[in-house]
């Protein structure tokens, strides 16, 4: 019989950086799951993603087991990289703040691919450049 | 107890991957996605303040990405948040002759097993995880008798005190989470082992001792790059490095990294997904 599902969390970390403290620890704590558990994987997994921010689902079961999964980094957040920015821009109509070449946004498009709802990497790249334009981010080419 | 500041904020939609991203540049320890916003968790030592989450929002909200938000600021004491989980904790037999147990399950001993008593709360190493297990039994093979045992990223310090239980002369176990310390040397205790590891809170750079006989690392695998040169800088000559933490995908970079800093490999072992690798410095 497949186990009941009691809930699911849903954080952002750094990539192979997560311990006990918090958010880690109080989100997973009071759903009784092993908190160093969580984190030996989480980290093992992401231990190639270094200085990226990695969103993760867990699902908690009735019986304090988990499983989790990652997602691609935020959009925002490669995009920011991409640009080398610290910040979008308060006004993106008027104000831009950086800019970002076709070429970085097919990349981001390409890793993003799996969490986006988009029926081909055209789309993908549709809604990676919408994105940027958001924020102010100008892209080129 | 270190505190630490808790910002929930509700933005009036759940446009949260683009908020998200500009909340990162205060450089949260982590970001939590609730059901009708985001929980921001900083350190009291990074906490920016709440002006300043103010003034990150104004501008998103000046950027047309949210129309309205609400900030509540909540300070928490950082706990052990495994307690919930510590309660269901069962006895673990590692091999036929060795077993972990929590000081509050009550366990009699079979033949000549050994016991070792480990309360994990905060740190890694609770004796569940398939790594602690490959490493316990990595030191039941290449432990001999006499050993002088350094014990890096110790969480826990339950692989020092096995060294120690099968038959290792000493050994430091250090880690830079400040858990760690009060934990492991509760654990010594708990074991009576305190006369013969040491525990340190620190980094290996740290570590002025060298030669030792066997060294233990389970972390990860960047870490464990990280610091290659400096474990070959501490083992002995013929001496024993066990390396887990890892999967199955990070064995041929770890283990080139490790030829290049002087170690000849011997072998690999695993539990599911998990691997364990034992080398010998040249």
């Amino acid at each position: 019989m497949a186990k009941k599902i009691t809930g699911y969390i849903k954080l952002q970390i750094p990539a192979g950086k997560a311990n006990p403290s918090p958010p880690v620890g109080p989100a997973l704590g009071q759903k009784g799951v092993n908190i160093m558990e969580f984190c030996k994987q989480f980290n093992a997994r992401t231990a190639s993603q270094d200085g990226l921010i990695i969103p993760v689902v867990i699902t908690v079961f009735s019986d304090k087991s988990f499983t989790f999964i990652t997602k691609t980094p935020p959009a925002p957040v490669l995009l920011l990289k991409a640009a080398k920015l610290e910040k979008g821009s308060a006004i993106p109509n008027r104000n831009k703040v950086g800019k970002v070449s076709m070429a970085q946004v097919e990349e981001i498009a390409k890793l993003k691919m799996p969490d986006l709802n988009a029926n081909d990497i055209e789309a993908a790249k549709s809604m990676v450049a919408g994105t940027a334009r958001s924020m102010g981010i100008t892209v080129e080419g | 107890m270190k505190k630490i500041t808790v910002y929930t904020i509700l933005p009036d939609n759940e446009n949260f991957e683009i908020i998200s991203a500009y909340l990162w540049e205060l450089d949260p320890a982590g970001i939590e996605e609730v059901d009708t916003g985001l929980r921001l968790y900083f350190d009291a030592e990074h906490d920016p303040g709440e002006d300043a989450i103010t003034a990150t929002l104004e501008e998103i909200k000046a950027s047309g990405q949210i129309n309205d938000f609400q900030i509540m600021t909540q300070v928490i004491e950082n706990r052990n948040w495994n307690e919930d989980w510590e309660k269901n904790i069962s006895v673990i037999n590692v091999s036929d002759d060795l077993v972990i147990k929590p000081t509050f399950k009550e366990y009699t001993p079979v033949g000549n097993e050994l016991i070792l008593t480990i309360d994990p709360k905060m740190s890694f190493g609770t004796g569940e995880h398939q790594t602690t297990k490959l490493m316990l039994l990595a030191l039941k093979k290449y432990l001999h008798g006499g050993e002088k045992v350094l014990d890096a990223g110790t969480g826990s310090g339950i692989l020092a005190i096995g060294a120690v239980k099968l038959g290792a002369a000493s050994a430091i176990a250090f880690d830079n989470d400040d858990w760690c310390y009060d934990n492991g040397i509760e654990n010594c205790r708990l074991n009576e082992v305190a006369d013969k590891v040491e525990i340190r809170t620190c980094e290996l750079n740290d570590i002025s001792e060298t030669n030792f006989d066997l060294i233990l690392a389970n972390i990860q695998k960047n870490i464990l790059n990280q610091i290659a040169g400096g474990l070959a800088d501490r083992t002995k000559s013929g001496g024993i490095l066990l390396l887990s933490g890892l999967l199955g995908d990070d064995m041929e970079e770890v283990t080139d990294m490790y030829t290049r800093h002087g170690f000849t490999f011997i072998e690999v072992t695993e539990m599911q997904e998990w691997r364990m690798i034992a080398l010998k410095r040249n």
